[in-house]
């Protein structure tokens, strides 16, 4: 008898334990789902929140901590608490995000990088277009029907940045870089005098297609789609959505590519990985890199002391003096969340309180998106970047609207047998413009 | 009496617990989000089993033994069996990760095979398997010869080997891209990267991949060989066989069991190959193909993680999983099936 309440005492542990998962997973959803709910509620009378903490999931790892730091000021100054979770570092963040959504785990403001997240969110996200700070910027995420539904956070911005003690003792006017010729001219003059200038090539560029595929396929390629056109202006993203290309366009943007190819560190450019790349500028040993202002934080590691600035990829032979400027990703709030109305307030006060400004600016190291921001960057691209977005010297990355995973899976392993030299020019037209009609066709 | 009073007792605890679960459940569907669903599923769980458990019946001893072994087919079932059903659903509608508005029916299918990445890293798959099965094999095999032999240090020589095993695919693979593209070509000076060229890419990946995988299958060959029984071996030396012959005419058919297992878990490990191909070339470089590029070296496991992952295509991704799995299914089996009738009974 004794033996067998010990077997009915053990099955029942068995059966509690195989079930304690679910049962610590409920408890976790609701602490997760809206967090103390009866504790801050009776001791917060002064708070301005209702008590729930809200969660944001944030897809720029390396301003975790910053985000962190001001969400700590925010609660002290509303008793609103805002728990930040960064993903990023290869994390596959949409991927992740569904499974909170599966979960029931969706946090209130998430974030989303793009058009193609766009449509797969888009019945998630609350109507912006209320808040103060919709109208303060030019880069918020607006909707078919110009519903503003993505808070920017920060501007990035690329285009070929350039050593500015390399080009002074060349004689090359950065400011002159503003069409075909120049560049011709240019990478000309810097080429013949790469031994006095200690270089090993006049640019660096990376184009393997499996680990760079983003840089040509996506940042090179963007300039083909926006250069010299206003920032509304969709004419070449409309075509290649069809699976159409402007050829006489496109033939240019080839040539210039080849010649930007042709000047290139040739290891770097068919083998090269990003920090291959980035170390060959950084180092000194080119004059140009295609990279944009997201390079700022490493400069320190690699203890650069000359002084840098972005200049437009400018393929055309007429003048294009702006660079390609707009925001990676944008938060959106969560339309089913418990708790809308903080959420809102939460980003009004990032957006445009002077600590949020400054967190943004001064401790992200970012560009602000907001016209009435005052707080101006320290580190050099940011500083040039800046420059090109007061003047309004702009255009959008209309690449960012190309269809999901086309650099990716299509367009990046042209660019590779055109860096390769597989590729002569008009193949190189002809199968990038196949390629795209085929990635849309199917 | 007894026995009455034990029934019903038995059965209202039964009934009672299947209540809390229900109970429970329809506070989980219902969106309530008090704190005591979880507790209440458990506690109704637990009475149900204690009712099973006291019922009796003529089948108590049945009864206990699917008891004990709820947890581990609760666990099979929601662990396996559930996402394997689901995901051949998802296959046949327009999913995309968070919901789906409507079935396409074999449409996914169709469109599969119509694209040619697919085809193409179905074909490379294949290559790259049988390649990499022979050379694997070969290899794991030497080294076990070589480990079982009376050579100095064998043991020594068994950790080594094995080593390379223990270590993540991912780290190895970054490692080997760094030495294909830095440590070769300043060896060999003026020298391309090897995983320039679309072929010797695909050479690149099998160099890891032998490095990586034949210590693992060579302790599973030494086990076979050291399992040869001594007689028999001393007894074809006194007939006088040589070594080659003692090898090719009784070691090798004495391990065929062990032939047998290596060649089914080398060939599952390199059709299901992701990590190495994704560390090391991502799918790089790109080749000519009837005029259109394509990238050389993405094998089908890397195929069905770009097209869910970067094209976004949920139910797409899905559909190649679920033809992966059919492909693996009939190819391993048809290699057990063969292999087994090559084996030696004891």
């Amino acid at each position: 008898m004794k033996k067998r309440l010990l077997a009915v005492l053990l099955a029942c542990m068995l059966a509690a334990v195989s079930l304690t998962g679910c049962a610590g997973n409920n408890t976790k959803n609701n602490t997760n789902g809206n967090n103390n709910t009866p504790t801050t509620d009776d001791k917060g009378s002064t708070s301005k929140g209702n008590g729930k903490a809200i969660r944001l999931v944030n897809g720029k790892i390396e301003i975790d901590n910053q985000l962190k730091s001001f969400a700590a000021a925010y609660k002290e100054k509303t008793g609103q608490e805002v728990i930040i979770e960064s993903l990023g570092g290869g994390v596959d963040i949409n991927g992740t995000l569904k499974g909170y959504l599966a979960a029931g785990n969706m946090p209130d403001i998430f974030v989303f990088g793009g058009e193609g997240d766009y449509q797969t969110w888009k019945s998630y996200m609350t109507d912006l277009s209320g808040e103060s700070w919709a109208s303060q910027t030019d880069f918020g995420f607006k909707d078919a029907d110009g519903k503003t539904v993505g808070f920017p956070y920060a501007v990035e911005g690329y285009g070929i940045t350039y050593n500015a003690d390399v080009l002074k003792k060349a004689g090359v006017d950065p400011k002159s870089l503003v069409n075909y010729d120049a560049y011709k001219a240019a990478f000309e003059k810097i080429d013949s005098m790469k031994d006095e200038l200690g270089l090993t090539a006049v640019c660096s560029v990376a184009a393997e297609a499996g680990q760079m595929y983003w840089s040509t396929g996506n940042h090179i390629f963007g300039y083909y789609l926006s250069a010299g056109l206003k920032r509304d202006d969709t004419t070449y993203i409309d075509m290649l959505k069809e699976g159409k290309v402007d050829d006489q366009r496109l033939g240019q943007f080839a040539d210039f590519t080849k010649m930007l190819f042709s000047y290139s560190d040739p290891t770097v450019l068919i083998s090269g990985t990003y920090d291959d790349q980035l170390a060959l500028w950084a180092q000194g040993k080119t004059a140009f890199v295609t990279q944009g202002n997201w390079i700022d934080p490493s400069l320190p590691d690699y203890n650069v002391k000359f002084d840098c600035g972005i200049a437009p990829l400018a393929f055309l032979k007429e003048d294009t003096a702006g660079v390609l400027a707009d925001c990676p990703s944008w938060w959106s709030v969560y339309n089913e969340g418990k708790n809308i109305d903080a959420c809102k307030a939460f980003l009004n006060d990032l957006a445009t309180s002077a600590e949020g400004q400054k967190a943004l600016v001064k401790d992200c190291g970012m560009i602000s998106p907001y016209k009435t921001c005052t707080e101006v960057p320290e580190t050099p691209l940011a500083v040039s970047l800046k420059s090109y977005i007061d003047a309004g010297n702009t255009y959008s990355w209309q690449w960012t609207k190309m269809p999901e995973g086309i650099a990716q899976n299509a367009t990046g392993a042209v660019f590779e047998l055109y860096a390769k030299g597989d590729l002569g020019k008009d193949e190189f037209v002809k199968m990038l413009s196949s390629t795209i009609a085929d990635y849309v066709k199917k | 009496m007894n026995t009455q009073l034990k029934r019903t007792f038995s059965l209202i605890e039964i009934i009672v617990g299947l209540c809390a679960m229900a109970f429970a459940l329809y506070l989980d569907f219902t969106g309530n989000e008090s704190s005591y669903r979880g507790i209440l599923l458990a506690a109704g769980l637990v009475l149900i089993v204690a009712g099973l458990f006291i019922l009796p019946t003529k089948k108590h001893r049945s009864i206990v033994n699917v008891l004990f072994l709820l947890p581990v087919l609760l666990t099979f079932f929601f662990t396996v069996l559930n996402p394997f059903i689901l995901g051949i659903f998802y296959s046949l509608t327009d999913w995309n990760g968070i919901k789906f508005t409507k079935f396409v029916g074999i449409g996914n299918y169709i469109t599969m095979f119509q694209s040619r990445d697919y085809v193409y890293s179905f074909l490379i798959t294949f290559l790259y398997t049988i390649l990499n099965m022979i050379f694997v094999n070969i290899a794991a095999f030497a080294l076990a010869l070589l480990c079982t032999s009376k050579v100095r240090g064998r043991n020594f020589y068994r950790a080594s080997f094995f080593l390379p095993n223990l270590i993540g695919g991912i780290v190895l693979g970054y490692v080997w891209q760094f030495i294909f593209n830095k440590v070769f070509t300043a060896a060999i000076a003026g020298s391309q990267s090897m995983l320039t060229d679309p072929n010797l890419a695909l050479a690149a990946i099998l160099i890891v991949s032998t490095w990586q995988y034949a210590g693992y299958i060579m302790m599973i060959y030494v086990t076979g060989l050291q399992g040869v029984p001594k007689d028999i071996m001393e007894a074809s030396n006194v007939d006088g066989a040589n070594w080659w012959v003692a090898l090719k005419r009784i070691k090798m058919p004495m391990i065929a069991n062990t032939f047998t297992v290596c060649m089914f878990l080398t060939l599952v490990n390199s059709f299901k190959q992701f990590d190495l191909n994704l560390a090391i070339t991502n799918g790089a470089p790109s080749r000519i193909l009837q005029g259109k590029a394509v990238l050389s070296t993405e094998f089908m496991a890397l195929n069905i993680y770009k097209t869910a992952i970067a094209k976004n295509e949920y139910a797409l991704g899905q559909t190649k999983a679920v033809v992966f799995f059919i492909i693996l299914a009939i190819v391993s089996l048809t290699q057990v099936s063969i292999n087994k009738r090559k084996e030696v009974e004891m």
